[in-house]
């Protein structure tokens, strides 16, 4: 086992150098500079922008400048070339802002996932079961951003509260209490969104995954043993249905810097995917690599997260 | 069932307890209950996030929004947008008028000029009655003894790789005798006026050969270089405007440190370092040098005559005791930076623009990055606190967004389109304000075309659109038609000259008089050519792409045939407008308050990648625009303006649109406080200046807890 993870390991950080080699070309091969040497800035003259663009080296070979970015970066020293900022510290100011949302979010999703999975799937054909299958096709169809605006625009109209950010503007003066729930009520809404999406997939796949299992001549065999309908459900079919999700809580983790992208540019909450988003928007090299090279750590974090987790609940699987 | 009831329970707990955070959430009406500091806080609202807040750094307007709450400049402008003393409580312009004794030359008689001989003559003359005007502006006389000096000049010499390089060379030149001329005002006719006694033709042919020493071995290109650079930098007759400041007392930093005359110097020296890369730089480049008179006194002198150069002094001044050498090098040792980063430190890589410390009316808080800025009063502002306690800048990129967090209360004032303005105009919730601003926006005709050569043809075109349409249909009237180059709000502009009618009968009129005549196809035609051309517009800015449309449809009705396209901005800004490759273009400009149109329009500014891209070209115009610049007066700048705006106006090398109109829309119980020496308060409704700033008056808006009746 401990063999298998030293293995990846190695493989994983050579990826992850594969990786970074493959975003800083992209990033360079993309159109556009800068907008700090932007050059249809009239306040800018041309051999300023030429010193900005030595300092930022922006005119060395493709190679070199990725030898200075991993330099700065390992050395703690990597600066956004918008705002001069270190940009570790940057990310994690805006790791600890995300981090509440992707935890609301996620637990919204694997809460309400089950039940109604399990529900739909006990009830196969029920009512209960066409209207989940119809309202989860709804959300699938649905554009996330659209749901967003109707519903911002739904909430502050009838109920009068603000929803937008991370919390009420003005309310430094308000006793803790009020603040604390105040930033809960943001949280509300944009995770609810955030995880409409995902209820309405995972919530399927457990449905088709317990019908899987509730098929199976375990499953029989427990009902010919006579024991109670809820037993064989919840302790015989669901444990065996639950062994695939298991791996998808390792495939979450990268869903941390590039899955709310969306959200939080509607509800500007200052966190890693409104980073990113501003980041593209102004070509802030340093900033987008090194964001990038975050989400490819964690995507391959992720799945050996996973992989060995499935080893841990399928005693059938042997790592090696 | 446990499991079977914890996955029912789970999902329940957690959406009741998420649900009933609704409940400790203030509503719009009660924001103030249980918050009563609610009513002493704005919160602006801000698409983008600033960049760095120091006032000699910046150069977008978020940064400069926050900079101006926290820094103060020598001058600002008052609500007539005149000249108005802030740090600076007075300030007085005078000259220095230097002349070279030029030896080579002879006075008008024959005789040789000497220095005596020359200040005999000026002072005999003076005395004459032809020149009572001219003896009355002058404090003094005096002949400056010659001097070597030595000079860095740039040049660029062809590297080893063959491309042009930029260096520079030392030379030394030995300046003759000079007569200093002391001035009460500016007068850029100084030396027309004495041509009767030095000779019309005294300033030219300066033997500047036998004064130059340039060093051994330089090429023969370089040498051409340098000399073409010499009547530039040590001119015959050189023109030096003076402005000296009285500086207020008593003003401090948000720190408590007293603001004197170090600083001042300390600010202009930090712009004028090219390690700190400031985009001021060319507004404080006409500076020759600024001398400390005493603590309060300093004394800017110019190396020309640039009358706008005085605005460059509205800019934030900056605190010494915390940027200078010792406070850099004390931030470098505190945050423990490698040798490298050392030696590339400068003020650009300083915490204090994050935490700026100015001595404006709010001082600084908290910065978190894409999320807000925020201030407090300073208690200590010469002028009295503000009554706003707090000041926050929200980033919000999205305008949708901003609109419904003013709906919700959780901002006071957010960049309300025309659209969304008309819509508040009905509610009685809010008060809205439409005013003048810098902006207009135009169609320009490359006059170099043969097709729009002549001025009628531009009028002609001008006449059949009807601009009424575009303010009613595109800014659904938040717009005010304009005649000429200037901000209709300032006094440049000339009320007097009249719009362009909407004529399209007449339009047709001048064009056939012209020779054009409508072929079998309705279109005008004039040697077998169709009149037909492209208007083109940048993408993205859906307004300039209706007023194509639009105008396109009214030239139709005349037999003009226009053709439009849309391009990205670069591709535009690279492959049309920097090269002069297209027919005519619409476009707007953002002008600033001082009279200088020189880079708009002087002939000289028409080649590639400048911005008389429009190729006008007018001796009348040019002489005007020159005459301007170098004016000191602000009556006769004015009266030359309004000469300048006819001239332009006849010519027609745009036809000009209209001027968007500001819009702003506040909670009706935001109102402007006044104060009597008891502390009594009235209140007023907020009223933008003549001018057109609404928010002149900031630092006396408060929100009252019910909405009063005006």
């Amino acid at each position: 086992m401990l063999a298998y993870i030293g293995r990846n390991l190695l493989l994983r950080v050579v990826l992850l150098f594969i990786v970074s080699v493959l975003i800083h070309g992209l990033i360079h091969l993309a159109p556009g500079e800068p907008s700090a040497v932007d050059p249809s800035n009239p306040r800018m003259k041309p051999e300023d922008i030429a010193k900005i663009r030595a300092a930022f080296h922006l005119d060395d070979p493709l190679y070199l400048q990725y030898g200075y970015w991993v330099r700065d970066l390992v050395q703690g020293e990597l600066k956004s070339f918008k705002d001069n900022q270190p940009v570790l510290g940057k990310i994690w100011r805006r790791f600890l802002n995300s981090l509440p949302l992707f935890i609301c979010s996620t637990l919204i999703v694997w809460t309400l996932a089950f039940p109604v999975g399990i529900q739909a799937a006990i009830r196969r054909g029920a009512v209960f079961d066409r209207s989940s299958t119809f309202v989860a096709y709804a959300l699938i169809s649905f554009p996330g951003f659209f749901l967003s605006y109707i519903a911002i625009l739904g909430v502050v109209e009838i109920f009068q509260v603000p929803v937008i950010g991370m919390r009420t503007f003005g309310m430094e003066g308000a006793a803790g209490s009020f603040r604390f729930m105040d930033r809960v009520w943001h949280l509300v809404i944009p995770s609810l969104l955030a995880a409409l999406g995902g209820i309405a997939v995972l919530s399927r796949y457990v449905r088709s995954q317990m019908l899987e299992v509730v098929s199976q001549d375990y499953v029989r065999t427990a009902r010919a043993k006579g024991l109670p309908n809820d037993t064989v459900i919840y302790r015989h079919a669901l444990r065996n249905a639950l062994i695939p999700f298991i791996t998808m809580f390792g495939l979450l983790i990268p869903g941390l810097v590039g899955g709310s992208v969306i959200f939080e540019t509607i509800f500007a909450w200052p966190g890693l995917g409104l980073l990113g988003y501003e980041a593209i928007l102004s070509r802030d090299f340093p900033v987008i690599l090194t964001l990038n090279v975050f989400g490819a750590m964690l995507t391959l974090i992720g799945t050996l997260v996973s992989d060995v987790l499935y080893g841990i609940a399928d005693p059938r699987i042997r790592l090696e | 069932m446990r499991l079977k009831r914890w996955l029912l329970f789970a999902p329940l707990l957690l959406t009741v307890f998420l649900l009933q955070s609704y409940f400790w959430v203030p509503t719009y009406e009660h924001q103030a209950t249980g918050n009563p500091k609610r009513l002493v806080t704005y919160i602006q609202g801000s698409s983008g996030d600033a960049k760095v807040l120091n006032p000699i750094l910046n150069a977008d307007s978020a940064s400069s929004n926050i900079v101006g709450h926290v820094f103060e400049g020598l001058l600002d402008l008052d609500a007539d947008l005149n000249l108005r003393g802030r740090l600076a409580t007075e300030w007085a312009i005078s000259e220095k008028a230097y002349l070279f004794v030029s030896a080579s030359n002879r006075f008008p008689d024959g005789t040789e000029v000497t220095g005596t001989q020359l200040i005999n003559r000026i002072r005999a003359a003076l005395k004459e009655k032809s020149f009572s005007t001219l003896a009355k502006n002058i404090k003094d006389i005096q002949v400056l003894p010659p001097e070597k000096l030595t000079q860095k000049i740039s040049m660029t010499e062809k590297g080893e790789d063959g491309k042009p390089k930029r260096g520079e060379v030392e030379i030394s030149f030995n300046m003759p005798a000079r007569v200093v001329f002391s001035l009460h005002q500016v007068d850029q006719d100084f030396f027309t006026q004495l041509m009767p006694v030095i000779g019309d033709r005294y300033l030219e042919n300066f033997p500047y050969d036998q004064h130059l020493n340039l060093p051994e071995g330089i090429q023969p290109e370089i040498e051409t270089q340098i000399h073409a650079q010499l009547a530039d930098l040590f001119p015959v007759a050189e023109h030096n405007p003076i402005i000296d400041f009285q500086l207020r007392k008593g003003v401090r930093f948000h720190d408590g440190h007293e603001f004197d005359v170090g600083d001042v110097k300390f600010t202009y020296e930090a712009i004028m370092n090219p390690k700190n890369l400031s985009p001021r730089t060319s507004d404080f480049e006409p500076i020759k040098f600024v001398k400390v008179l005493d603590t309060h006194r300093v004394r800017v002198v110019y190396k020309r005559l640039f009358s706008p150069a005085i605005n460059a002094w509205m800019m934030g001044i900056l605190p010494e005791h915390l940027l200078n050498a010792e406070a850099m090098q004390q931030e470098m040792e505190k945050r423990e930076l490698s040798d490298a980063a050392r030696a590339a430190f400068g003020m650009r890589d300083s915490q204090f623009n994050r935490a700026p410390v100015g001595s404006g009316s709010y001082q600084f808080v908290e910065w978190q990055s894409d999320e807000f800025i925020h201030l407090t009063r300073f208690e200590q502002y010469w002028e009295g606190p503000a009554e706003y306690h707090e000041f926050f800048m929200r980033i919000i990129p999205d305008l949708f967004t901003q609109e419904v967090e003013f709906h919700a209360g959780a901002l006071d004032d957010y960049g309300a389109q025309p659209h969304q303005v008309s819509r508040y105009r009905e509610d009685a919730q809010y008060q809205n304000f439409s005013s003048l601003g810098f902006g207009y926006s135009y169609i320009g005709y490359n006059n170099r075309r043969p097709l729009f050569a002549d001025p009628e043809v531009r009028k002609a075109l001008g006449m059949a659109i009807n601009v009424g349409d575009f303010i009613k249909y595109l800014l659904y009237g938040e717009g005010e038609r304009i005649t000429g180059p200037y901000p209709k709000n300032t006094q440049w502009y000339d009320p007097s000259v009249p719009p362009l009618p909407y004529d399209p009968e007449g339009a047709k009129a001048i064009l056939m008089s012209l020779g054009w005549t409508l072929n079998a196809d309705g279109w005008l035609e004039k040697d077998g050519k169709v009149f037909e051309f492209n208007l083109i517009t940048n993408n993205g800015n859906p307004i300039r792409k209706n007023i194509m449309t639009i105008a396109q449809n009214a030239w139709k009705k005349i037999g003009v045939k226009c053709n439009t396209q849309v391009f990205e901005w670069a591709v535009f800004l690279k492959d049309f407008v920097n090269t002069a490759q297209f027919d005519a273009v619409v476009l707007g400009w953002s002008m600033g308050v001082d009279p200088d149109l020189f880079q708009l329009w002087h002939s000289s500014e028409a080649g590639p990648q400048q911005l008389n891209f429009v190729g006008y070209n007018n001796p009348k115009s040019d002489d005007l625009i020159v005459r301007i610049r170098q004016e000191y007066d602000v009556k006769r700048q004015r009266e030359m303006t309004h000469q300048l705006h006819q001239q332009i106006h006849e010519d027609q090398p745009y036809t000009f649109l209209y001027a968007p109109l500001g819009t702003k829309v506040l909670d009706k119980k935001i109102v402007l406080v006044q104060r009597d020496e008891d502390g009594n308060e009235t209140y007023e409704k907020i009223y933008p200046t003549k001018s057109g700033n609404i928010e002149f008056y900031f630092n006396k808006w408060r929100k009252l807890e019910m909405t009063p009746d005006f």
